[in-house]
């Protein structure tokens, strides 16, 4: 599984920045075509719901899908073959 | 199957301001229904006129959007003609303590098995930031341009006195316990009352210096004190700040209930 956010439904309130505990969203730079700045991703294969979500069968942390008051944040499967960067936590 | 199956996909998304907190209490709430495993058939939504009020329209079951105040006054109309359904009541301060605020008293006496959750924004939002009866003392609102002189409401403590069987109240910043005190809400039979303190970027957040959305969700978090650390402080006879909101579960009982299957 991995993290997406839904651009067409982002307003860009970062609520998510504030949350999340491994602090993987961040503010974004950049406005969009709709001139929403939407957050960016920092290195989301370390989100822990990404990886457990399948072994445990439920949604472990999941406090950004449910603060995102614009339903703009959940997980997608992930293609078959997909290269997968892995980070290391020290 | 999680809570995103509960929205209406083709309305999304919806028309509340960037960084409204109401979207958030539709999550939480839509999150602990489908912990209870209701069918879509068997519930039912009801709601008022409002910012709040709007979120039954968003949701793929049915729903009954009401006249302004009167929501608890339908429900309990759903209820009573079919104790069958579940009765979820979105409702808003300005819908539920002004306009409605003798249906609400009326419905907590007669403990109807009714689940109410209120967002309270503390303004009236859509109308363009008037004052309502929980816009706290010396806030800014476009009817109280020098203050707000009024004492607010406690929401809570009314439910309390007038019989609810479940009370509680969290804000949009702490939503897996605002979902676990919805779905204790949506298992006591009676009447459950969930007041949700949410930010109001646009009528309440920007005249009350809240520049951005974080800073008032800030606000509600550091402004928060759990009951049982209140309940400590009285203990010990120290002093508690007069701007925090109590949260937590503040009163669960078990009164002879109406309309419960």
């Amino acid at each position: 599984m991995k993290l997406a956010i839904d651009e067409t439904r982002c307003k860009g309130c970062n609520l998510c920045t504030k949350v999340c505990p491994y602090k993987i969203f961040k503010e974004g730079k950049k406005a969009n075509r709709r001139g929403i700045i939407i957050p960016e991703l920092d290195r989301p294969e370390r989100c822990s719901n990404c990886r457990l979500m399948h072994l445990y069968g439920r949604t472990l942390c999941g406090v950004c899908q449910l603060i995102c008051p614009d339903q703009a944040i959940h997980w997608v499967e992930e293609q078959p073959y997909e290269p997968q960067k892995v980070a290391i936590e020290y | 199957m999680s809570f995103e199956d509960w929205y209406r996909q083709d309305r999304l998304p919806h028309i509340f301001c960037a960084g409204c907190g109401n979207g958030t209490i539709i999550n939480c709430t839509l999150a602990a229904i489908e912990q209870m495993a209701w069918k879509k058939e068997e519930t039912v939504f009801v709601s008022g006129i409002g910012c709040s009020s709007r979120a039954p329209g968003y949701i793929a079951a049915d729903s009954l959007h009401t006249t302004h105040g009167r929501a608890i006054a339908f429900a309990t109309g759903v209820k009573l003609a079919n104790p069958d359904l579940n009765v979820v009541v979105f409702t808003g301060d300005g819908d539920l303590a002004a306009i409605g605020g003798n249906h609400f008293i009326h419905g907590c006496r007669r403990n109807i098995d009714l689940t109410v959750v209120c967002m309270n924004n503390q303004i009236y939002g859509m109308t363009g930031g008037q004052g309502s009866p929980t816009t706290p003392r010396g806030c800014i609102s476009s009817t109280t341009p020098y203050g707000c002189a009024e004492t607010p409401f406690d929401l809570c403590e009314l439910a309390i006195a007038s019989g609810a069987n479940y009370v509680s109240r969290w804000t949009s910043y702490h939503v897996k316990e605002l979902e676990k005190s919805v779905l204790a809400g949506l298992q006591t039979p009676g009447f459950s009352f969930i007041e949700a303190l949410v930010q109001c970027p646009t009528a309440f957040g920007r005249r009350n210096k809240f520049k951005q959305v974080s800073d008032q969700v800030d606000y509600l978090r550091t402004h928060t004190m759990l009951k049982a650390k209140r309940d400590r402080l009285l203990d010990q006879g120290q002093h508690i700040p007069p701007d925090m909101y109590i949260v937590g579960e503040l009163a669960r009982r078990n009164r002879p209930a109406l309309g419960v299957k």
